[in-house]
């Protein structure tokens, strides 16, 4: 019974930090149609942009905020320099992000090692909370909280606010959108800066609990696609249902039949593909 | 004597709009039916529905005895249907000749052939030569049809859906865009087509519906509003008003 | 009006995005000297690589068999890309599991004999194609300009899926070291033993047959309406064509012989890991065929030409550094050259061809 809580939590925790990661893919990719397959490797770069000023500085939060704004500021010079001239040629965006994932991941190679590296918890959030005969690690309920916090501000955003109006209006007709006058080019690069932060953000709180290492990026990026396919695109709910599914399968897979932990997951993304192309909540594309 | 396609209730719905509501009618083997109506009437909609473009929410498609509501739409096109788009649907980075060699393949057998070089199949090519000269395409095979006129277009649009010798023709605006004289030419092509082809049109070019039909339909806010020979619609009211933009006529439709 | 088909114009292929006139007459035969000079680059290039190892060390020898390798890999990927318009980012998938196969043959399952080994290669990676073809093209518009993100995202994930496959399936495979020490094939042949420079030759056949099956492939009737769907595929389906078949059966063919390099590819280095079948390698080949030209048939060789030789050259003077010299690569190609070499090439040879006609 205390493993099933533990793992449960464990797989919510993850489940968390893969929201972020997709909900930053998602947007750009459902919203504005553009593909940046660097993504897990902008995950890679927040990861190492914050463990670099965390152990220089021993300043978390400090390293949170420069591994968004670093991986913001790199996925701003990706969409400005490359991905904005490349509009509706998707093959061709795969292509070139899928390059440059791998020459980041190069650098960082370069710059830091081979080594894998795992980060620190905060001072701050070192330590278990005690329910019962169970110990729950702070950090783990942190990441949750955090979670739950972006994924309120998130769907807010979506349903209530003009920008989510607008977002969710381009999403369904472009050039409807602009000849209402609406500066939709500010408004997607601003989407796409997000969407890259949001990687950063994940890949720095993530690296207590999953740690770095060059070639993770990888990986990373094939559970974001897992988690679109399933959880479906458009809407932020499908993102964290999408989530919720892969990181509790993985986690639950992991710990209990390790033997085949990871395909529990791809089965049900394969599942979800023939059944419901579209995702479990997703805008019918299919 | 069954009719060549029976369609009975034909509905769809998009969310809470009824694009074609409950639209019944028939044709009979070489009759020229066309049908007309305002735009919006959901003509081009019933159309996706008749080929399989396009899911029904309900009622049936019968073809030659066939039940083909829900067959796809290549199968449609093997039994015998074939139709022409409005919007010019060609292969615009092909030839003419090449454009009429695909299409002409689509319903022979010898379609999946992985070895023979198709550019000199015989048997297609002698086809293809027919086909285009029949539509005054020849002497323009070798041009790459993002290069033709289009008035050409058109009549390549015309030419590709003729290229199955379909038992029903299908035509979506044929005279659309065209200049006067362009149409009338289209409009002689049509009436030249033989018994054996059966043709249903859809146009708002008047010259051209009276020029073909034998009989028409008028389709209102997706239904069938009236039916009958030319001279009966010419006389109608309920199309004037429909045509004339009356204040009854659009109240009418509900 | 012109109406020849020019010299060279057969073996660089039918452009697909640009005209060239389709023959003049139906049943028009070229005479023989004609057929000659359309085919003169390829018996030239032919006869280069058969002497080719009497003049070069064989080092290099060994570069020039794996860019054969290479440009079986991307020719079989630009059946689908190319001439299908279908983004399939999960083509290395089929080239590492074609190779696995073969090591697995070979190490676990005894088969020594290399015809044999390929065949079963073939069954296998047109089984996997046929199996991974059903839920891809479940996310495949009609006319997947609309839509193409998810067939490719699709077809990513699989390819990366196949690789933790690999990882997991250690007994197998390997694990994420992967297999080593798979041996040069035997031919069967008694008294024919292959070793790295003979091996040369036998790819230099397989690879040449397999380029010349595909190239019938294309320019057959199937070839055509794939191209046609390429172009317009409602136009396709309204002319009587089912065209899913079409797409999926390409997808399996173009696997296949996605496969078959992959096999040679297993013989050549000896070695197999599970990134082959990866994000990485996909990439790779995509590079191939962009940077030569998908619209071209040759087009796919030029690029394989060039990526491993640049990757070569990369090993030697910075070596670790070449995912950032292939990203400077595609970079280049993509925002400045995307209509790839190959097509460049084609009108500097109808240009010279054309000059000399004259």
């Amino acid at each position: 019974m205390s493993t099933f809580t533990i793992t449960t939590l464990n797989g919510v925790s993850y489940a968390f930090i893969l929201f972020l990661l997709a909900a930053g893919f998602s947007l750009t990719f459902g919203v504005m149609g553009v593909l940046n397959l660097a993504h897990g490797a902008l995950y890679v770069l927040g990861a190492y942009f914050g463990l670099a000023v965390i152990s220089q500085l021993d300043q978390f939060w400090l390293g949170v905020v420069v591994a968004a704004a670093g991986t913001g500021l790199v996925g701003l010079g990706i969409y400005y320099f490359f991905l904005r001239h490349l509009y509706g040629k998707v093959p061709e965006q795969a292509v070139l992000t899928i390059g440059l994932g791998y020459a980041f991941a190069n650098i960082i190679l370069w710059i830091w090692g081979p080594f894998a590296k795992m980060g620190m918890t905060p001072s701050a959030f070192t330590g278990v909370v005690r329910v019962g005969d169970l110990a729950f690690p702070i950090y783990r309920l942190v990441i949750i909280a955090i979670g739950i916090i972006v994924l309120v501000f998130l769907w807010w955003m979506q349903d209530k606010t003009r920008v989510g109006a607008i977002i969710r209006a381009g999403m369904d007709n472009k050039e409807m959108t602009r000849s209402l006058g609406i500066n939709y080019g500010v408004v997607s690069t601003l989407v796409f800066l997000f969407g890259a932060a949001l990687a950063g953000f994940a890949g720095v709180l993530g690296t207590p609990i999953l740690g770095a290492f060059p070639s993770m990026g990888d990986a990373l990026l094939l559970l974001t696609l897992m988690v679109v396919v399933v959880g479906g695109t458009g809407y932020i709910q499908g993102t964290m249902l999408g989530a919720l599914i892969i990181g509790l399968l993985d986690t639950f897979g992991k710990a209990y039949v390790p033997s085949v932990a990871l395909f529990t997951a791809y089965v049900i993304f394969v599942v979800v593909l023939l059944v419901r192309p579209s995702g479990l909540i997703g805008r019918k594309v299919f | 004597m069954a009719a060549l396609l029976e369609v009975e209730n034909l509905s769809v719905h998009f969310g809470g709009l009824a694009a074609v509501k409950d639209v019944t009618f028939s044709i009979e083997s070489g009759e020229r039916l066309v049908m007309i109506g305002p735009n919006g009437a959901g003509k081009t909609t019933l159309f996706n529905l008749l080929t399989g473009q396009l899911r029904p929410s309900g009622g049936k498609v019968v073809f030659k005895g066939q039940d083909i509501t829900h067959k796809p739409v290549f199968a449609r096109t093997q039994l015998g249907m074939a139709r022409s788009f409005q919007i010019t649907s060609l292969f615009p980075n092909e030839t003419v000749l090449t454009n009429a060699l695909i299409a002409l393949q689509g319903t022979r057998s010898g379609r999946y052939r992985l070895f023979g070089v198709f550019l000199r199949d015989k048997t297609l090519q002698k086809a293809a030569r027919e086909l285009l000269e029949s539509i005054d395409l020849w002497d323009k095979r070798s041009e790459v049809v993002s290069s033709l006129a289009y008035g050409e277009t058109r009549k390549l649009e015309m030419g590709l859906s003729l290229a199955s010798s379909p038992d029903l023709l299908m035509l979506d605006e044929p005279s659309c865009g065209l200049t006067p004289t362009e149409s009338a030419d289209i409009t002689e092509r049509i009436r030249a087509l033989g018994k054996k082809i059966t043709v249903l049109m859809i146009s708002h070019d008047m010259d051209l519906a009276f020029g073909v039909a034998e009989r028409i339909i008028l389709l209102h806010f997706g239904e069938i509003s009236c039916e009958g020979s030319c001279d009966e619609i010419r006389a109608n009211q309920t199309v004037k008003d429909i045509y004339m933009g009356s204040h009854k006529a659009s109240t009418a439709g509900g | 009006m012109a109406t020849q088909v020019r010299p060279g114009d057969l073996l660089l292929g039918r452009l697909t995005r640009k005209a060239v006139a389709a023959p003049a007459a139906p049943a028009e035969k070229r005479g023989a000297a004609a057929l000659l000079k359309a085919w003169l680059p390829a018996i030239v290039i032919l006869i280069l690589l058969l002497v080719l190892p009497n003049f070069v060390p064989s080092y290099i020898q060994s570069l020039v068999t794996k860019m054969m390798i290479f440009a079986l890999f991307g020719v079989s990927m630009n059946i689908l890309w190319g001439y299908g318009g279908i983004p399939t980012f999960g083509h290395a998938a089929f080239f590492g599991f074609g190779g696995y196969v073969c090591g697995i043959l070979i190490m676990h399952g005894g088969i020594s004999n290399f015809w044999v080994n390929l065949l079963l290669v073939m069954v296998f990676t047109a089984l996997l194609g046929a199996g991974l073809g059903v839920p891809a093209f479940r996310v495949y518009g009609v006319g997947a300009s609309d839509n193409p993100i998810y067939f490719l995202l699709v077809t990513l994930a699989f390819g990366e899926l196949l690789v933790r496959v690999a990882i997991s399936a250690r007994g197998l495979t390997g694990g994420s070291t992967g297999m080593s020490g798979i041996p040069y094939p035997d031919l069967g042949i008694p008294g024919v033993s292959i070793n790295s420079a003979s091996y040369y030759f036998l790819v230099l056949g397989i690879v040449v047959v397999c380029l010349l099956v595909i190239y019938r492939i294309v320019n057959s009737h199937y070839g055509y309406a794939l191209r046609g769907i390429h172009d317009n595929e409602r136009r396709m389906q309204a002319l009587g064509y089912n065209t899913w078949l079409y797409k999926y059966t390409s997808y399996i063919i173009a696997g296949m012989f996605g496969g078959v390099a992959g096999c040679l590819f297993a013989y050549f280095g000896g070695v197999m890991i599970p990134g082959t079948m990866g994000m990485a390698m996909t990439d790779i080949v995509f590079l191939i065929v962009i940077l030569g030209s998908a619209s071209v048939y040759f087009g796919p060789v030029i690029g394989a030409i060039v990526v491993v030789g640049v990757e070569y050259l990369a090993s030697v003077y910075v070596p670790e550094r070449w995912p950032l010299i292939m990203a400077i690569i595609i970079v280049v190609v993509i925002m400045v050259i995307p209509q790839g070499i190959g097509v460049l090439l084609l009108n500097l040879w109808r240009k010279v061809s054309h000059g000399s006609a004259a």
